[in-house]
C-alpha cells in the first residue's frame, strides 16, 4: 500500500491486453478491471486508475469490448464491459506478439 | 451516442470509480476525507483523462472521416461520368435557383438601406377608373403626372398626390414623426465646369433627408428652409456622381453647378449605399421640391397650388408604437376630407380616391408589380428543374447502390457496422452535392448578372445590382447538402438492408428498387413536360410579339433626343436650332432622310408632355385619337404609306398654316363619305385649328403588347407645336448605330453643351418595349433545354441499368431466336410506357399550371393544343433518343456470353 504505483509504461499496448484478458474471463466494470489486475498479478501491476478510462474508450471503439449499463455487485449503477468477438481474436493477436516478444527479450537478457 | 451523452457516462463511470476506491480505502480504515483525497490522488486528474477520453473518440471520428471522404474521393474519380454527371446537374440546378433567387432577394425582399426601414410607409390612393361608359374623364384627378397601376376589380391605385394634399397630411402629426414628399425630376441636363452630362433629378421636399434617417457623406442635406419659393437653390448629388465628377464627396461642396443652365450650390454628397426610394432609379441630383420652378419652368409653379394635379409621391415614417392600421386610420378620414372639398360635381364626388398605405421599408414598387409574377414564375420553373435534378440524382444513385449492392453486402457481412456503412454513402453523396453546390455558386455568380442584364436590357438608367450574398449562399450551401443527403439516404439505406445474404447469392437489384427509378422517372418527365409547354407559351408569344404590324420601319432607323431648351436656347430660336440641326442630320453620307417629333412613336405617351385635350371636327368631338408631333418627311422616314395628299413637309413652318395629317382609320371614322384633306380639325386646348393636309396609313400606338394596332392618329407640325425636347429619326442605309460618331459631331458643332440622350434603334426601342417577354422566352427556353437533358439523363440510367439487369434474360430469349429488332422494341416500349404515363400524369398538371401564367402570354391561349403536342412530341422524341442507346446495347448482347455470364 505504500509503494508508488508504477506507470504502466514499460510495454506500451499492455494495459489494453490486460483489459482484454481480464474481461475474457468475466463481465465488469472499471474499477473491478482495476481490482482484479492488481489482485492477479499480486499488487505487482498497479494501473493509474485515471489511465483505464482512455483505454476502456479506445477498445470500445475497437469494437474489442462493449459496455452495457448494469448493476454490480453492491447494487451501484455502472457500465458494465464485456469483450466481443472481435476483441478475443485481437487478445489471441496480442497474447501471441506478447509471448514473442517476452521470449525475444528472455533470450536477449539470457534468462532462457 | 453524441458527444454529451458520452461525456456524461463517462464521468458517472469515473465518479463511481473513485466512490468504490474511497470505500476500500475506507474499509481499510483511513477517515471518509482521506480515503477521498487518496482515491482522486490515485486516479489522476479527473478532467484531464475526461480530456483524453473525449479525444480519443474525436480523433477516431476525424480519421473516420478522413476516410471516407479518402474512399468517396476514389469511388468518385473511378465512376468519372457518373460523378461529371451528378456534379454538374447539381450544379445547373442549384446555380440557377440561386441566381433567380437572388434577384428575387433584391427586387422583391431588400430593405432600402437606410435606418428602421420598416417604420417608413407609402401612401397611395385607390379609386374607380375616371372613365365611365361615354369614355369622358370625370374625376377630381384632373391631370396625373407619374404611373398608375391597376388595383382590384378594375379600380386605379397610385402614389401621386396634389401639393396641397402634402401640406394637409404634413400637419397630421399624430401618426407620423415626418411625411415627406419627393417627385421624379426625369433628366436633366448637369454641367459641371463646361462639361454636360444628362443626370436622373428627384426633386424632393424639406424633410425627405430627416425623414429616411439618411446621413451624409459630405456636407449637409436638404433641410426644409431649402424647400421654400425664394431660397438659395442648392443641390444635393449621389456619392457616384460626386466621384465622377468633382473626383471625391469633399471636393464636390460648394461647387457651383448648372442644372438645365440654371446655376446651383452643391451643399452635400448622399452615402454611397444610398439609392433613393425607387430601387429601380438611383437620382444623381436631388433638388429641393420648389426649386422645381426654377428648373421646370412657371408652368411648375402652378402645380403647387392645383387642387386637381396629381403629381407628388409621399412617403412617412411611423412614430414609434403607432402601427400602419393605426396611421391609416388617422390619414385617410383627413384625406378624404380634403378630398371631398376639391370635386366640383356629382361625378367627381362619386369616385373619390380613397387613401390607403403601404408597407415603405423595400421603396416604390414598381419593379416589383412588374416583375414578382414573372420571378415567382421562374422561381417555380428553377425549384422544378432542382427537383428534376435531385431526382435524376436518386436515380443515378439508386442504380450505383444496385450495382455496389455486393460490394456493401460483402463489407456488412464482413462486419462492418450498418451505420458506418451509410454514413460512408452519405459522405460520398454529400461529398457530390458540395462539389455541386460550389459550381453551383459560380453558375450563380454568372447567372445573376446575366439575369441582370437581361432584366435591364436597353435601360441605360438600370441601377439594380442583384448580388450574391450570405443569404443566398447559405440557402445554396443548404439546397446542396440536403439534396446531397435527402436523395443519398433512401439508395443507402436501401443498399444497406440487413437481407444481405440474398443479394450476395443474386447479386442483382430486386423488383422494388426498379419500381422507384420508374416513379422517378415518370416525375422526370411529368416535370420536363410543364417546363416544355411554359417556354414553348413563353417563345410562341415572343414570336406574336414579333409578328405584331407596326405600321411603321423597325429596321434601319435610328433614334435619338436632344433638348435645345435645357441648354438654354429659347423660343422662338429654338423651331429654326431644331430644323437646322434636322436637314445636316439629313445630309449625313448615308443618311436617306432625317426628321424629328416630339418623342419615338414607341414612347408617345410616355415621355413628356402629351396632347391629349379635346379635338372636335365642327362640332363633332373626336373620341380616341392621340396626336404626335412631327417633323418634316416624317411619314417618309417611318415608312408610312401615304394614302391622300402630302405629309409635314419644311413648308409647315412656325407662323405659316396650321396644318395636320391623320391616319386612316381616324379618316373612314369621322369622313366616311367624304374627301377629309382641306377640312379642319379643332384643338380644344391649344385654342386652334389645323387643316388636314394628309391621310397616312394606321400605325400601331404605343407597345407592343398594350398598343392599339390601328390607332387614330392626328400628326401636327412639330414646328408649329412648342416642343421641349425632340427625338431625331434618321433612316440610314446598314446598321443605325454606325452613324452615332456623325450625329455626336454635328451636335457638338451647334451646341458642345447639349448632351444626345437616348442612342437607340428604333427595333431596340420596340424590343425594349417586349423585354420581359424577351427574357422570358429566352430563360424558359434554356430552362427546357436543361430539363429535359436532365429528363433524358435519367430515363438513359435507368433504362442502361434495366438492360443490364435483364443481361441474362434477353441473352436467352436471343439465344432462342429473337431479333435485334425486337430487342430494341422491347426497351424502347418500356421507354414510351414510361413517358406516356409521365405525360397523362403531366397534361393536367399542366393545363391548369398554365392558367396562372395567362396574364404573361400575348396571343397565346394558355392551353394552346399546338404548344402541347408539340411539347408532347419534343419529348417522346428526347425519350427515344435517351431510349435507344441502351436499346442498341440490348441488341448486341452476345447470347452466348450472357448465358455464360453468372
Amino acid at each position: 500500500m505504500g509503494r508508488k504505483p508504477k506507470k504502466n509504461d514499460s510495454l506500451p499496448g499492455s494495459l489494453d491486453m490486460l483489459i482484454l484478458r481480464t474481461l475474457s474471463l468475466r463481465d465488469l466494470h472499471g474499477y473491478g478491471i482495476v481490482q482484479f489486475i492488481q489482485q492477479s498479478s499480486g499488487n505487482e501491476l498497479l494501473i493509474e486508475e485515471g489511465s483505464l478510462y482512455p483505454a476502456l474508450q479506445r477498445l470500445e471503439l475497437n469494437g474489442w469490448i462493449e459496455g452495457d449499463w448494469g448493476v454490480t455487485s453492491n447494487n451501484r449503477r455502472a457500465r458494465i464491459y464485456k469483450i466481443t468477438v472481435e476483441g478475443r481474436k485481437q487478445l489471441a493477436i496480442e497474447t501471441r506478439q506478447y509471448a514473442k516478444l517476452t521470449l525475444a527479450i528472455a533470450h536477449v537478457m539470457g534468462m532462457e | 451516442m453524441d458527444s454529451a451523452r458520452r461525456g456524461a457516462a463517462l464521468q458517472e463511470e469515473m465518479e463511481l470509480h473513485l466512490a468504490e476506491k474511497a470505500a476500500e480505502l475506507e474499509a481499510g480504515g483511513m477517515t471518509a476525507e482521506r480515503a477521498q483525497a487518496e482515491a482522486r490522488r490515485r486516479f489522476g486528474n479527473v478532467t484531464l483523462k475526461q480530456e483524453e477520453s473525449r479525444e480519443i473518440w474525436m480523433t477516431r471520428y476525424l480519421s473516420e472521416l478522413g476516410q471516407d471522404i479518402r474512399y468517396g474521393w476514389r469511388t468518385m474519380t473511378s465512376n468519372k461520368a457518373f460523378s461529371a454527371l451528378a456534379i454538374l446537374s447539381l450544379a445547373l440546378g442549384i446555380g440557377a435557383n440561386t441566381a433567380i433567387y437572388s434577384l428575387m432577394e433584391s427586387i422583391l425582399m431588400r430593405a432600402l438601406p437606410v435606418a428602421e426601414p420598416e417604420s417608413l410607409v407609402v401612401l397611395n390612393w385607390t379609386s374607380q377608373p375616371p372613365q365611365n361608359a361615354s369614355k369622358e374623364w370625370v374625376h377630381v384627378v384632373h391631370g396625373i403626372q407619374g404611373i398608375l397601376w391597376p388595383g382590384d376589380r378594375g379600380a386605379l391605385v397610385t402614389g401621386m398626390f396634389p401639393y396641397p394634399a402634402f401640406e394637409t397630411l404634413r400637419q397630421e402629426t399624430a401618426a407620423f414623426s415626418t411625411l415627406f414628399g419627393y417627385f421624379n425630376g426625369r433628366k436633366h441636363n448637369l454641367a459641371v465646369r463646361g462639361q454636360a452630362v444628362s443626370a436622373a433629378t428627384e426633386y424632393v421636399s424639406g424633410e425627405y433627408f430627416r425623414g429616411l434617417a439618411v446621413a451624409p457623406a459630405a456636407g449637409r442635406l436638404i433641410e426644409a428652409e431649402d424647400d421654400r419659393a425664394g431660397a438659395a437653390p442648392v443641390a444635393v448629388i449621389s456619392f457616384a456622381a460626386s466621384q465622377n465628377r468633382f473626383g471625391g464627396a469633399p471636393a464636390a461642396i460648394g461647387q457651383a453647378i448648372l442644372v438645365d443652365n440654371v446655376a446651383f450650390t452643391v451643399i452635400g454628397v448622399t452615402p454611397p449605399e444610398f439609392f433613393g426610394v425607387d430601387p429601380a432609379s438611383v437620382p444623381d441630383l436631388y433638388l429641393p421640391l420648389h426649386s422645381s420652378v426654377l428648373v421646370e419652368g412657371p408652368a411648375s409653379a402652378q402645380m403647387f397650388g392645383d387642387e386637381n394635379f396629381y403629381w407628388l409621391e409621399m412617403m412617412g415614417r411611423l412614430r414609434p408604437g403607432v402601427s400602419m392600421a393605426q396611421a391609416q386610420a388617422v390619414l385617410a378620414p383627413r384625406f378624404r376630407q380634403w378630398v371631398a372639398g376639391t370635386a366640383k360635381s356629382d361625378g367627381e364626388r362619386a369616385k373619390l380616391p380613397a387613401m390607403i398605405l403601404n408597407p415603405g421599408a423595400a421603396g416604390l414598387g414598381q419593379l416589383r408589380r412588374e416583375y414578382s409574377k414573372p420571378l415567382y414564375v421562374l422561381l417555380a420553373m428553377v425549384g422544378l428543374i432542382l427537383a428534376i435534378t435531385c431526382v435524376n440524382l436518386a436515380n443515378l444513385l439508386l442504380a450505383r447502390a444496385a450495382a455496389r449492392r455486393r460490394e456493401m453486402a460483402i463489407r456488412l457481412s464482413l462486419g462492418a457496422g450498418r451505420l458506418r456503412v451509410v454514413r460512408q454513402l452519405l459522405t460520398e453523396c454529400v461529398m457530390l452535392a458540395s462539389l455541386g453546390g460550389a459550381l453551383g455558386v459560380l453558375f450563380a455568380v454568372w447567372g445573376v448578372r446575366w439575369l441582370t442584364f437581361l432584366f435591364s436590357r436597353g435601360r441605360e438608367d438600370f441601377t439594380l445590382h442583384a448580388e450574391l450574398n450570405w443569404h443566398v449562399l447559405i440557402v445554396t450551401a443548404a439546397l446542396s447538402v440536403v439534396c446531397g443527403l435527402v436523395f443519398g439516404l433512401v439508395p443507402a439505406i436501401q443498399s444497406t438492408r440487413p437481407d444481405v445474404i440474398p443479394a450476395l447469392k443474386d447479386g442483382r437489384g430486386g423488383a422494388a428498387r426498379q419500381r422507384t427509378q420508374h416513379v422517378l422517372v415518370v416525375a422526370q418527365i411529368a416535370m420536363s413536360f410543364l417546363i416544355l409547354v411554359a417556354a414553348g407559351l413563353f417563345v410562341q408569344t415572343l414570336d406574336k410579339l414579333h409578328s405584331v404590324q407596326l405600321g411603321y420601319a423597325r429596321e434601319n432607323i435610328l433614334l435619338f433626343s436632344l433638348n435645345a431648351r435645357q441648354t438654354g436656347h429659347r423660343d422662338p430660336e429654338i423651331a429654326t436650332f431644331y430644323a437646322e440641326l434636322r436637314k445636316r442630320f439629313e445630309s449625313i453620307p448615308g443618311v436617306s432622310s432625317a426628321t424629328l417629333a416630339q418623342s419615338s412613336i414607341i414612347s408617345a405617351g410616355h415621355a413628356g408632355k402629351t396632347y391629349r385635350g379635346a379635338m372636335k371636327i365642327g362640332s363633332v368631338a373626336i373620341d380616341g385619337a392621340s396626336v404626335m408631333t412631327a417633323g418634316p418627311r416624317f411619314l417618309t422616314t417611318m415608312q408610312i404609306p401615304i394614302l391622300a395628299g402630302r405629309e409635314i413637309d419644311d413648308r409647315d413652318e412656325q407662323g405659316s398654316k396650321a396644318v395636320a395629317v391623320i391616319s386612316e382609320r381616324l379618316a373612314r371614322t369621322y369622313f366616311p363619305n367624304e374627301n377629309p384633306v382641306g377640312q379642319r380639325i379643332t384643338l380644344v386646348d391649344d385654342k386652334r385649328e389645323v387643316e388636314i393636309v394628309g391621310v397616312s396609313g394606321n400605325l400601331r400606338n404605343g407597345g407592343l403588347k398594350s398598343g392599339d394596332s390601328k390607332a387614330m392618329t392626328v400628326f401636327i407640325a412639330a414646328s408649329q407645336a412648342s416642343p421641349e425636347g425632340v427625338t431625331y429619326a434618321l433612316r440610314t442605309a446598314g446598321d443605325p448605330l454606325r452613324y452615332v460618331t456623325s450625329v455626336h459631331e454635328i451636335v457638338r458643332e451647334a451646341d458642345a453643351s447639349m448632351p444626345v440622350t437616348n442612342v437607340i434603334t428604333q427595333a431596340a426601342e420596340i424590343d425594349r418595349t417586349i423585354s420581359r417577354e424577351v427574357m422570358f422566352a429566352r430563360l424558359c427556353t434554356g430552362f427546357a433545354i436543361l430539363a429535359l437533358l436532365t429528363a433524358c439523363v435519367g430515363l438513359y440510367g435507368t433504362m442502361s441499368y434495366n438492360v443490364t439487369r435483364q443481361f441474362g434474360e434477353i441473352g436467352l430469349r436471343m439465344a432462342l431466336g429473337a431479333q435485334r429488332g425486337t430487342m430494341v422494341w422491347m426497351v424502347l416500349r418500356r421507354v414510351l410506357l414510361l413517358a406516356a404515363v409521365g405525360l397523362a400524369i403531366s397534361v393536367p398538371v399542366t393545363l391548369a399550371a398554365t392558367r396562372l401564367v395567362k396574364s404573361l402570354l400575348f396571343g397565346t391561349q394558355p392551353n394552346d393544343p399546338g404548344t402541347m403536342a408539340l411539347a408532347g412530341a419534343v419529348l417522346l422524341s428526347a425519350a427515344c433518343l435517351a431510349g435507344y442507346g441502351p436499346a442498341r446495347r440490348a441488341s448486341r448482347i452476345d447470347p452466348l456470353v450472357a448465358l455464360r455470364h453468372d
